[in-house]
């Protein structure tokens, strides 16, 4: 699974150069600027060099990914439109969605739906979000949906907030990390993505094997791709939602998928992250 | 038994020379060993040190920022990359903790738990190097400040596990152990060679001197000369030229021995004359009456008569005289006639002296003793006890058989022997100081008691003067056959 970081790099660098020879000049000369949260594993380099060559081919024009550490690094990139696109979180996407527009939302499992898992370490006896009172608690990000809002959510309806309910809360920044916090010790529960802890199921067995899942959440809309509203209709919009609504029928973007662990990607209503904003407003309440 | 060289405490050369040498490979290879697992574990301490401090530099480097921040899961997310990265020092674990002591993050946090406080007794030397080695738990401890701007933010504490370090130790220790053992049994073996070849022409050399102490001088033989190197072979040779010279002077020892013999034949030389002359001038006496009165039958068978008893008496002191001093010497056994022949020749100093004689021979008809051996050591002491009797005074001689030797008593009444002619006679030594000590009679005397395989023993005579007493063993049949047949 894991490969030398140096070749991979290598490799996205010559398939870069390779690319730049033979696309045709385009009249707009500047590439396409994506961004992507780290909902998924940022840490492989190797999916991202297949999605941007995927990317570059479907839309015939070169493409810069743009990662950052945190959610909100990013959101602030997309509502600005500094960036073309952003694969983000239904959190912040609820959060801004005046200025944004939903371009797409991944299809796993059939539906455009993921939950929020609680996850303790393996040997752990404990059954629900009670018998974690006191823990040192991992999350993702305090703009994930799954790895922060579902919890505090939880923890709204039972009138409190994470920091009165856990002793101590940190924040790991990507949803592997939050089970390498759990796993290690480091942190005695985390809210972790749950479509993130299936893959790294296969991906991470023992990673993964050193935890397990205390509760799992209702349904969400899936973390979706959004653009600027300022830039709606533009080609280079058109152009990304063509790329990912068509990526399922393309052998590239097949492969990509198939790493993503995904269907396809589909349209959806901004009415999918209608459950999430309820939330938002139920955890705005108790703070 | 061969003598072999040895020091003063009685083990051999041969032995203790590689028992020191073993000794003072195992005192150098003792202090070299020391020397180098110290050397090795000085520069291992460095190396460690240096790694350590790289790891800690590296840490604090990326740590301040999260420390400042109370960022526990960077610290952590650091300190478990830097797990990997910094295999090669094997960290155990690297714990970081705010100003207070308080965990920020562990990269064992089941061990050191977020928000707790560190055990203060893991914190070692916080003033020191920042690097203790605590050899028994098989770790290092580092411990190190986080400053920014003068102020200690935080610190990073962390235990490596030296357990490569202390074997490597162990292994250069038994590989020291092994080398030194094995080089110390090979120098022992060469000094045992060694010094058994130095010292073998030293035990020839005391072989070949302890034969001679013991009378049997013999040289060194030229083969065993050559063998050597030119010192030893220097030493041989001085060694021989002196054997060949003991040799010569044994040799005249023993032609002096013989010429005794002459000597006492000439000491006797005036009183057998007179034996001769006295019954010469009755003879001479006879034929001049024969020769007058011839015709008369009863002169002259009366004058025959004491011609045959003169000749009778002189023929037996010549044959006397002949048998003492006859040369070659057959070996037979010994008969009473033979000491009673000695009659003859001291008769005259005894008339002369007019000496008592106690004559005593009470010998079997056949003894298995030498005959001309013994009589020539009992005419020498009843010679010697003449010479000391004064005029007038005693003087006795016994001869007996015992089962197993024969025994001759002679006691004299003269002024007895001086005390160191005794111890000279009953002195097993062979020496030639007795030549003049004891008379010249004395010393062949010892000789042939000697060897007849006898001993003679000196002490005080009834008589007043000196008693010598001669025992000489009786030859066996079997040795009698052994000796004729050789």
């Amino acid at each position: 699974m894991q490969q030398h970081p140096d070749r991979r790099i290598a490799l996205a660098y010559g398939a870069a150069a390779a690319l730049s020879l033979v696309l045709p000049a385009s009249a707009e000369e500047d590439p396409i600027r994506f961004a992507l949260t780290p909902v998924f594993l940022t840490s492989d380099l190797d999916l991202l060099d297949h999605l941007k060559a995927y990317l570059e081919k479907a839309m015939e024009r070169s493409v810069q990914l743009i990662t950052r550490r945190t959610y909100q690094e990013i959101t602030a990139l997309l509502v600005s439109a500094q960036v073309d696109g952003a694969w983000l979180c239904g959190f912040p996407f609820i959060e801004h969605k005046a200025q944004l527009e939903l371009v797409a939302v991944p299809i796993w499992r059939g539906k455009p739906l993921y939950q929020s898992y609680l996850i303790t370490s393996r040997d752990r006896q404990a059954e629900e979000i009670g018998d974690l009172a006191g823990d040192i608690h991992a999350f993702s990000d305090p703009d994930s949906n799954s790895g922060y809002l579902v919890t505090a959510a939880y923890l709204a309806a039972l009138k409190t907030t994470p920091d009165r309910f856990f002793r101590q809360t940190i924040f790991t920044y990507g949803h592997f990390n939050v089970v390498r916090a759990v796993a290690s010790g480091l942190a005695q529960s985390g809210s972790v993505d749950g479509y993130v802890y299936e893959v790294l199921r296969e991906t991470n067995p023992e990673l993964v094997a050193a935890t397990r899942v205390v509760r799992a959440s209702d349904w969400f809309g899936f973390p979706p791709i959004a653009s600027p509203v300022a830039a709606s209709g533009s080609p280079r919009v058109s152009a990304i939602k063509a790329a990912l609504l068509g990526m399922h029928m393309d052998p590239r973007g097949q492969e990509v998928l198939a790493r993503l662990r995904l269907d396809r990607f589909d349209r959806e209503s901004p009415e999918l992250f209608a459950s999430i904003e309820a939330n938002r407003n139920l955890v705005r309440s108790i703070s | 038994m061969r003598p072999a060289l040895s020091l003063r405490n009685g083990i051999p050369v041969t032995i203790s020379v590689p028992i020191v040498v073993v000794l003072l490979m195992v005192f150098v290879s003792v202090g070299a060993s020391q020397l180098v697992l110290s050397r090795l574990s000085s520069s291992q301490e460095r190396q460690l040190r240096d790694l350590a401090n790289a790891y800690l530099d590296g840490l604090e480097a990326v740590l301040v920022g999260p420390v400042l921040r109370q960022d526990s899961w960077e610290v952590f997310d650091t300190l478990d990359r830097a797990r990997n990265a910094y295999a090669a020092i094997r960290p155990v674990e690297t714990t970081v903790t705010d100003a207070d002591g308080i965990v920020l993050a562990s990269s064992e946090p089941r061990l050191a738990p977020i928000g707790t406080h560190l055990d203060p007794a893991d914190s070692v030397d916080p003033a020191g190097s920042g690097v203790t080695l605590v050899e028994d738990r098989h770790e290092a401890i580092l411990d190190r400040a986080l400053a920014v701007e003068g102020r200690i933010v935080g610190r990073i504490h962390s235990r490596l596990d030296i357990s490569p370090l202390l074997a490597e130790r162990r292994e250069v220790l038994w590989f020291l152990i092994a080398s030194n053992a094995t080089l110390t049994l090979i120098l022992a073996a060469l000094g045992w060679f060694t010094v058994r070849r130095m010292v073998a022409p030293m035990n020839v050399l005391l072989e070949h001197v302890g034969k001679a102490a013991a009378g049997a001088v013999e040289p060194i033989p030229a083969s065993r000369i050559n063998r050597q190197g030119r010192e030893w072979a220097r030493l041989f040779r001085q060694f021989n030229r002196m054997a060949d010279a003991v040799s010569e002077r044994e040799m005249l020892l023993t032609r002096v021995a013989d010429e005794e013999r002459l000597a006492s034949l000439g000491k006797l030389a005036s009183s057998v004359a007179h034996e001769i002359n006295n019954p010469l001038g009755g003879i001479l006496n006879a034929v001049d009456t024969i020769k007058v009165h011839g015709d008369d039958p009863k002169v002259r068978s009366s004058a025959i008569e004491l011609v045959d008893r003169g000749l009778r008496g002189m023929r037996d002191v010549v044959r006397s005289i002949l048998a003492t001093y006859k040369e070659d010497r057959e070996s037979r056994d010994l008969l009473p006639a033979d000491l009673n022949d000695l009659l003859v020749l001291i008769r005259p100093e005894v008339r002369r002296k007019q000496i008592v004689l106690n004559w005593s021979n009470r010998l079997p008809p056949r003894t298995a003793v030498n005959a001309f051996g013994v009589r020539q050591v009992a005419l020498n002491l009843l010679l010697n006890g003449c010479r000391a009797t004064p005029n007038g005074g005693a003087l006795s001689f016994l001869a007996k058989v015992t089962p197993s030797a024969l025994e001759i008593e002679v006691s004299d009444a003269g002024p007895g022997l001086p005390s160191h002619v005794a111890e000279f006679l009953s002195n097993d030594e062979p020496s030639t100081s007795g030549v003049v000590s004891s008379g010249l009679g004395l010393w062949v005397t010892k000789r042939i008691v000697k060897e007849l395989g006898g001993a003679v023993a000196a002490g005080k005579s009834p008589h007043g003067g000196a008693r010598f007493h001669v025992v000489i063993p009786v030859v066996l049949e079997v040795e009698r056959e052994v000796q004729r047949v050789a």
